[in-house]
Formats: C-alpha cells, structure tokens, sequence
C-alpha cells in the first residue's frame, strides 16, 4: 500500500467524524462567538452590539447567584459522589457475597433518565403528600410537612437526587481502576503485616491516583453543567434557590411562554451567557487538572 | 433564510449542550434537555384520515396544540375533506408539546403547516418572524361584521393587516371547594383580597389536621401562577393586568405590589398548602380535587380538567375573583381570546387553506364549539344563541356582564427578573416592596422604550382609558 493511499483510504475513514464535528461542533460555535455581539431574538433585524451583552451579564445579579449555586451544587454533589462511589468500589471489589447483583442494583440509576430519577425524588420529597412527609408525620416526628423543596431546603435536596443518579456510573470507573491494581501488592503488603486501613491508604489510593484523576475531573465537570434533574424538580426555585448557570442559560435560549405574554428568545446574550459559562467551566477544570497533577506521580 | 435558522437552532443546542469543552457522558446518566426538547419537538399524535384519491387535490396540513378538543376537530376535518367541492384534502396534526418550537424547526426546514392553530401567546411572535398571511383579502363583508367587534389591533391585526378571527375565549375566576368553605362557616366567595385572606386562614384552621389549606397556586413556576391570578384580581379592580398602564403606555407595578401584599399575607399566616412553591398547575389541580385546597384562581379550562383528567367529588364552583376594594371598577379580562386559525405565510395553497378556514368560522361550528364545552365562544353573534354547555362547573366561568376584552399591552422582553419572580421572591424572602417596583418599572420601560426604538412595539397613551366603560 502506498503511502497515498493510505492517507487517502485514513482520510476517508474521518471524514464522518470531521463533517459531524464541523457540522454540529465548530459551525455553530461560529455561530455563539458571532451572536455573543449582536441583539437577536430569533427574527427581525440583528443588531450589532458591541460588548453591551457582556457589560449585561456583569451587572446581571440572577446569572452571578446562579454561578454560586452552581458552585454549592457541584460541590455538594462532588462531596457526597466521589467518596461513597470509592467506598462502594472497594466494597464491592472484595470477595462480599452477592457482590455481582448489588454492582448492578447502584449502577441501575445511571441507566435510568434523569428526568424520572427528578420526578422520583419530587414525588419522594415534596412537602404536599411526598412519602418522607407522610412517614415522618405518621410516626410523630413532625407536626407539619417539612419543606424539603422550600427556599432553605431545596438545595441540599437537589444535590442529593444528582447525586444518587451519578453515584453508580462513578462506582463502575472506580471498579474499573481496583481490578486493575495488580493483586501481588495487597499479597505483600499482607505478609508484611499491614491491616486493611494500610492496605488501602497506601496501596489502593496511590495506584489508583490516575484513574481517580480522570473520575474527578469528569465528575467536577458533569457536576458544573448538570441542571437537567433541577428543571423537573425545581425549575431553579423557590425564589432561584437552585437555579444553576447552565439552567439559567436554558431558560434565556428556551423561554416559556405563558398565557400572558409572549416571553422572547434572547439569542445574543444567551451566547455571550454560554461562552462565559464554558468559560468558567473549562478554567476550573484547568484549574483543577494543573492541582492535580502529583496524583499522576504518586507511585 | 434557512441557514440562519439552521445556524439559530444549532446556536442554541450548542451553547447549552457543548459550549463547556466537557463531555456530558459521565454525569450518571444525565441527557441533555435540548436535545430532548428538539426531538420531543417532532409532530406526534393524530391525522384525519385521508378519503380521496390524489390527482390535482390540494393536500394542506392543519397543526394545532389543542388536544382537549381533538376529536371534535378530526370530526369536523372528516367532514369536510368527504364533502368539500374543491378537491381539498386536510391533514391534522395534533402536537403533543413545545409547539412553538416545533413550528419554528418546521418554518426553518421548509416543511411549514399550511394553517396554524394561534393564541395570543403566539401570534404576535409568528407575525414577526414572518410565519403567517395576511388575511384581509379573502375576509368577506359578512365576516367582517360578525367579528367587528373582536378586531383588535395587536390582537390579530398587526401593522393593519389582519392575521386570524376569534372563536372561544378563556375567562379567568376564583376556583374554590364548596364543603371547604362550608366547613369554615363561610357563605359566600371573597369579594374583597381581605376577605380572601381571612377565608383562607379560616379554611386552613378548620382543614389543616387533615391536610386541607385555604389557599395555593401553581408557584413552581411563578409567571404562570401569577398570570393566572393577579391579572384578575387586577383587571376586576381597574388596572391592567400585567402591570401595564394604558393611560400613560409605560409599564407601573405599584398597583400590582397591592394585591402582592394579600399573597404575602396568606403566605406568612401558613394558609398557603406547604410545597406551593412546587407545585406545576396539574399536581395543583390533582390536589384542588382531592379537597386539599380551598381556593385558587385559573382558566376556564377547569371544568373540563376535573371532568376528564382529574375526576372529582368534591362540590366545587366558580366565582368572579376578589378585587383590591370590593368592589368592581374594571372588568375581568377576557385571554385568548382573539385568535383561532391563521394560514402561513409559506403555504403554496393559501386559497384551499382559506376554503377550510371559512369552514371552520360557520355559525353551526362555532356554537357547537361553544355548547360542547371547549371554549366559551366570544363571538357575539354565537354566544347568544349558543346554549350554555353541559359541563359542571362551567356556569361559573360563561361570560357575563363583567367580562370583556381588554386593549392589548406590549410585551416586552426586561434585562433580569421578570416582575413574576421580583414580587415571588418579595412574598417569600421578604425586602423594601417600594424599590422592587422602582426597579421593575425602570427595567421593563427600559426594554419598552428599545422596542419601541426597533419597532418592535407601538405604544399611545390613553388619559382618558376608563376601565369601567370596558365592555359596554
């Protein structure tokens, strides 16, 4: 085979993923950098703008509050995934017994819709006749329903739904990295005299420092653009208590009309919304994989 | 055109789904919602079967977003492809959900219906993007007279060319549970925000052990709650009902901060069922019929809802919303109301999409329309031959002498909150109600005024607009 027509025949293997790339990818990323500059709410005249959309989202107070509850969301989230999906992993990488169906029980919810595990945990936690309520009432524990979807709630109750939904997907890759530890170490460690809390902090920890890398990193950015289990459960209320950047964003690109009024799309800012939050979002991963480099080197 | 659409489209979906540099694949399953609404977005439902031969027949596709009244409608299409004279052959499609978008994906694609079901909602936007035909060459003198009345500029006439007729109308009323207010030894509805507080706190009293509260609202999604409610409320008390004031054309929500305060109130005293702030329309409606609630205002949709969709034994009834003082100044707002079908703008067959439109506008369709219970005809001419429909609950909801349409207001599009989530969040958190109007008013006559500039929107003041004249 020629080297011509090698590189003919590779080229003809890219050539789907470059179109796709180029058509779904890259040309409506030239779209979003044109219209972040521009006034357009999807008919009429487009109006250039200059930096007038940017100057907006810097005095835009709701769009800053949603860039905090996106950080306690993801923080939340990250706080409650990361270390019950490794406990879980570790659990079940040992010799427990019925081990293969409990893998499959956690990893059930990664493969149920977001939007049924939000409609779950709303039908679990409302405070009207959601079944936390009911219980907690039928036994005495509280004279009233608990609003656990209210103001000063919402938010805790949000995480934990994202949460449970990701938790196994997390455990699966933790699984993946354990069984990938050679076990002559653990074998070792043993006739050396080390217990399981040794074993585990000074063998399963550092050999899995590269795995736990990429888990986190894709777990920090899973956790900044998620808003798909807020919008059934919330909306982003009460009050914007969990509206989260890419929520906010959504509702900026696909308005919801009500019978009052015609509410509508505001294409401009919206892009110069979606390129400051990839923006942020792709700064903290950044951020995060530069921190994180010694997890590569601990061994 | 068509590139611009497409690039809109992607624009969209990219800035949401793609524009973080991250894959999405990781987050535990989590789709993306864009991507759903694009593909919940196609055509689902049903057509009218199809019952000649083609040959030069001209086929041409009826889209509408009502569902309540689709088998009426189908009837009616059966009928007129056996019977029309014109070889014209109607195909319907009744969309499921996000019908907006889908006729912006069937615009951008050029596979645009040939008649368009519209709403007030809607119609202005259509007629901005161009989407639909004018209408006025093919409205005949008679038509003309019978919808005389019902012409409204910024209604269906926009730029003076006119884009659709009216047939029903939604009246809006204070929905309440009949053995509720019985329960808290109380006669009659409120006729005052007052009364309506302390009916609720009376209810919730004598109901809360066993779960029953005065009052609630589909909070979940403020505008909506509100846009059903304080518009009323508003309109009945002599005000613009979205915080509009005709008489100077600019935008004042003092009066709107008035009848916050009654919700605040009902909030604060717990006459509110818990998790309101939760709740979409339908789990609020399934609560309203399992006697949870004592009160809520809404559409003259419910009557069919508790019906059909949520069937209910509770003794329930319908009366004009409370006002400010008590009294009537205005009228209550007639929504909806002056739209039914329009014709697109892209259709090859405009003629036959208007033989099946005037066939839709005669009088026997349109009383039927009114008697079956699908909307309550604003026609003049049919509502008062029309007899009233068999629906419970219905009674309360017909249009009466406090009933009209009132003049259109501009919608516009603020910088930030809308004034449905400022006062929301007024009524739950608390903060100075007198600045909250002063940015409301400042943000919403900012982006009035822009309108205005790109002639989006026209405004006319009117000093001498009297809302008690309304309707008379």
């Amino acid at each position: 085979m020629t080297r011509w027509t090698r590189l003919r025949e590779n080229s003809l293997l890219l050539l789907p993923s470059v179109i796709l790339t180029v058509a779904l990818g890259i040309y409506p990323l030239i779209w979003v950098l044109r219209y972040m500059f521009y006034d357009y709410p999807g008919y009429g005249a487009e109006t250039f703008v200059g930096l007038d959309n940017f100057r907006r989202l810097l005095r835009d107070a709701a769009f800053w509050e949603s860039v905090r509850n996106t950080f306690v969301f993801a923080g939340g989230k990250l706080l409650i995934t990361v270390p019950l999906s490794l406990l879980l992993a570790v659990i079940l990488n040992g010799r427990l017994r019925g081990r293969h169906f409990l893998r499959a029980v956690f990893f059930m919810p990664t493969v149920i819709s977001t939007a049924v595990i939000a409609v779950v945990f709303y039908l679990i936690f409302n405070s009207y006749n959601g079944m936390v309520n009911q219980l907690l009432m039928k036994y005495h524990l509280i004279g009233s329903p608990f609003e656990w979807l209210g103001p000063k709630h919402a938010m805790l109750t949000v995480i934990l739904a994202a949460a449970w939904g990701a938790v196994g997907n997390y455990m699966l890759l933790f699984l993946a990295g354990l069984q990938s530890i050679p076990h002559d170490l653990y074998e070792a460690a043993s006739i050396d005299g080390a217990g399981p809390a040794q074993r585990f902090w000074r063998i399963t920890v550092p050999m899995l420092g590269p795995v736990m890398q990429i888990i986190i990193m894709l777990a920090i950015i899973a956790s900044l653009k998620g808003y798909e289990s807020i919008m059934v459960m919330t909306e982003g209320g009460p009050i914007g208590k969990t509206e989260v950047m890419y929520l906010y964003l959504y509702k900026l690109l696909f308005p919801v009309a009500t019978s009052g009024a015609v509410v509508d799309q505001q294409f401009g800012y919206g892009s110069a919304v979606g390129f400051t939050t990839a923006i942020i979002v792709g700064i903290i991963t950044a951020a995060y994989y530069a921190m994180s480099r010694k997890m590569n080197k601990v061994f | 055109m068509w590139k611009k659409s497409l690039g809109l489209g992607l624009t969209a979906v990219l800035a949401i789904g793609t524009a973080a540099c991250g894959n999405s694949s990781n987050n535990g399953g989590a789709s993306s919602a864009p991507a759903s609404t694009a593909a919940s977005s196609s055509p689902a439902a049903s057509s009218a079967a199809p019952s000649k031969a083609s040959g030069d027949k001209a086929v041409i596709t009826y889209w509408t977003d009502d569902r309540h009244d689709q088998e009426y409608i189908k009837s009616l299409i059966d009928k007129f492809n056996a019977e029309n004279s014109d070889n014209i052959e109607v195909e319907l499609t009744v969309l499921s959900e996000n019908y907006n978008q889908s006729v912006d994906i069937a615009f951008s694609s050029n596979k645009a219906p040939d008649v368009l079901r519209l709403k007030s909602a809607n119609t202005e936007t259509f007629v901005k993007k161009g989407y639909l035909a004018p209408i006025d060459e093919y409205v005949t003198d008679d038509m003309k007279t019978k919808f005389s009345s019902l012409l409204l500029d910024g209604v269906n006439i926009f730029g003076g060319k006119l884009y659709s007729l009216p047939n029903s109308g939604q009246t809006l009323r204070l929905v309440y549970n009949k053995d509720l207010f019985d329960k808290a030894g109380i006669a009659n509805p409120p006729q005052s925000l007052q009364e309506m507080v302390d009916d609720a706190k009376k209810i919730t009293a004598a109901g809360k052990s066993e779960g029953a509260y005065g009052f609630a609202l589909n909070f979940k999604n403020p505008k909506s709650a509100f846009d059903r409610s304080m518009r009323e409320i508003l309109s009945l008390s002599g005000y613009q009902g979205l915080g509009y004031d005709l008489k100077t054309a600019q935008f004042d929500f003092k009066p709107y901060s008035q009848v916050v305060e009654y919700f605040k109130q009902m909030w604060e005293d717990g006459s509110v069922l818990p998790g309101a702030e939760t709740l979409d329309i339908d789990p609020m409606r399934a609560q309203f019929a399992a006697g949870k609630i004592g009160m809520y205002l809404s559409f003259a949709t419910e009557p069919g809802v508790y019906k059909d969709q949520f069937p209910t034994t509770i003794n329930w009834g319908a009366a004009l919303a409370p006002t400010l003082e008590g009294k009537q100044v205005g009228t209550s707002e007639i929504v909806s109301a002056g739209t039914w079908l329009g014709i697109s703008d892209k259709s090859k067959h405009k003629d036959a999409a208007w033989k099946f439109m005037a066939y839709m506008y005669q009088d026997d369709i349109l009383t039927a329309y009114h008697e079956q219970g699908f909307g309550i005809s604003v026609v003049p001419s049919i509502a008062e031959k029309a007899k009233n429909p068999d629906i419970p609950g219905m009674e309360g909801f017909l249009v009466g002498e406090h009933d009209s349409i009132w003049p259109v207001s501009p919608s516009v599009t603020p910088e930030g909150a809308n004034y449905a989530d400022a006062f929301f969040k007024y009524m739950l958190g608390g903060g100075d109600v007198s600045k909250i109007v002063t940015d409301l008013n400042t943000r919403y006559n900012d982006a009035l005024a822009k309108a205005v500039e790109k002639g989006d929107v026209k405004t006319q003041p009117d000093p001498s607009f009297d809302p008690s004249k309304l309707g008379s």
